[in-house]
């Protein structure tokens, strides 16, 4: 086990040159900026909706389907759902950069834009179903 | 992918024991680790028991004495033992700080020693450091200036201006707080770490340089500069007592600035 073998180098690109890799992406301000300003739009938003939703506790679906045809509360809807998603497709980036790396990473953050996205769409027509369509209902 | 478990070769196994001679008083255990890149065996834990009251106060001095009394194979780096060359940096009792400025009497029980986490090896102690030297010389740490030098002697900074500087020059490039951080340790091929990025802030806030613009170009980037997660290992590990974390928020704070 003694006499050592001259180690096979995978990789004999010099420190610097890998230190420099593919230099910058010119990117990175904007998803820092957006973090900050998503997480401070969450917060009026949210806690409007949770004032909102004490006040409808218990209310049956005609009522609630009034409140969301108005329109402030419907944009305050939208506003919401939006700023959840995008928050929330902001931070799993950063996880996705922390713990994914090698061929799995580029996939992977296509994959989170992809399935925030759709949810955040499928909410934000949830509500415009709520305030545009008519509900079929029996007075 | 994404790793959840060491590689084989990294778990640490137990290793030798060395007792202190009879007659010592005051004994403390070092638990140091060892490993050589001479035999195929995985890393181990030796255990020296030190009497104290022969050596110096510092974790430094208990090393000196193991190698020169105890056991000379034991490798590690010092050179100055006054915290200024940054050589013996490692982790200590769980934290990364300069041996020889770790008061042994700081700390309770046996005392475990490990290398600077997560680099390659060397041996033992000595943890290879090159990503993180090339990373430093990636940022252009000199003065980059365009206007010629006054003939008659160096350039001038305000008071203000050279106070500026203050709680960055004081690096000494250990890379305690590089090695310390999380973000580091996991995108250490393209997040540059906090100690050079308070290197790179540096230059950034020298009145003197005239390449700011270029130097925030070069960061601006996911991974080199915006991986810093602002987990604060790295200021509360920083021996020296700098803030690298609040310098990496400045060049942020730049950045952003600059966009808006
Ligand atoms: S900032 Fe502190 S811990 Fe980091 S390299 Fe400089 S002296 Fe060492
Ligand atoms: S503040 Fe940034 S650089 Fe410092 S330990 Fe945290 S992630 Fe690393
Ligand atoms: S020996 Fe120089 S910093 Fe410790």
């Amino acid at each position: 086990m003694n006499a050592p073998v001259s180690p096979r180098h995978d990789v004999m690109r010099s420190q610097l040159g890998r230190a420099r890799g593919l230099g910058s992406g010119h990117s990175g301000t904007g998803h820092w900026i957006a973090e900050r300003v998503s997480a401070a739009t969450l917060l009026p938003l949210s806690g409007w909706f949770v004032v909102q939703m004490f006040r409808l506790g218990g209310a049956d679906y005609e009522d609630v389907a009034k409140w969301g045809g108005k329109p402030l509360n419907a944009t305050m809807l939208s506003a919401l759902v939006i700023s959840s998603f995008y928050h929330a497709e902001v931070g799993l980036q950063v996880i996705v950069d922390d713990y994914v790396h090698g061929k799995a990473h580029v996939p992977a953050k296509f994959g989170v834009r992809f399935v925030t996205g759709l949810l955040g769409l499928l909410g934000v027509v949830a509500v415009l179903k709520l305030a545009l369509g008519r509900p079929a209902s029996k007075a | 992918m994404v790793e959840l478990r060491l590689p084989r070769n990294s778990t640490v196994g137990k290793g030798q024991f060395f007792p202190a001679p009879a007659g010592a008083k005051t004994v403390r255990t070092f638990k140091i680790y060892r490993w050589t890149p001479d035999d195929d065996k995985n890393p181990v834990m030796d255990a020296y028991e030190v009497d104290l009251d022969a050596i110096g106060p510092m974790v430094l001095d208990a090393l000196i004495h193991i190698k020169n009394d105890i056991d000379p194979t034991l490798t590690f780096r010092r050179s100055c033992r006054e915290g200024i060359c940054g050589s013996c940096a490692m982790n200590i009792d769980g934290e990364n700080t300069l041996a020889c400025l770790k008061p042994i009497k700081s700390m309770e029980g046996d005392i475990m020693i490990n290398p600077l986490p997560h680099m390659p090896i060397v041996k033992d102690l000595v943890s290879n450091l090159d990503g993180a030297y090339a990373q430093l010389r990636a940022i252009d740490p000199w003065i980059q200036a365009d206007s010629p030098p006054p003939p008659d002697g160096e350039r001038r900074q305000s008071i203000e201006e050279r106070a500026k500087l203050d709680g960055m020059w004081e690096c000494i490039l250990c890379f305690c707080c590089t090695t310390s951080c999380p973000s580091y340790w996991w995108n250490g091929d393209r997040y540059l770490g906090p100690a050079v990025l308070l290197a790179a802030y540096r230059w950034i806030a020298d009145s003197r340089d005239e390449h700011t613009g270029d130097r925030l170009d070069s960061l601006e980037d996911t991974f080199k500069l915006y991986a810093c997660r602002t987990i604060m290992n790295c200021t509360q590990t920083c021996p020296k007592g700098l803030n690298p974390a609040k310098a990496i928020g400045r060049i942020k704070e730049l950045q952003v600035e600059r966009k808006l």
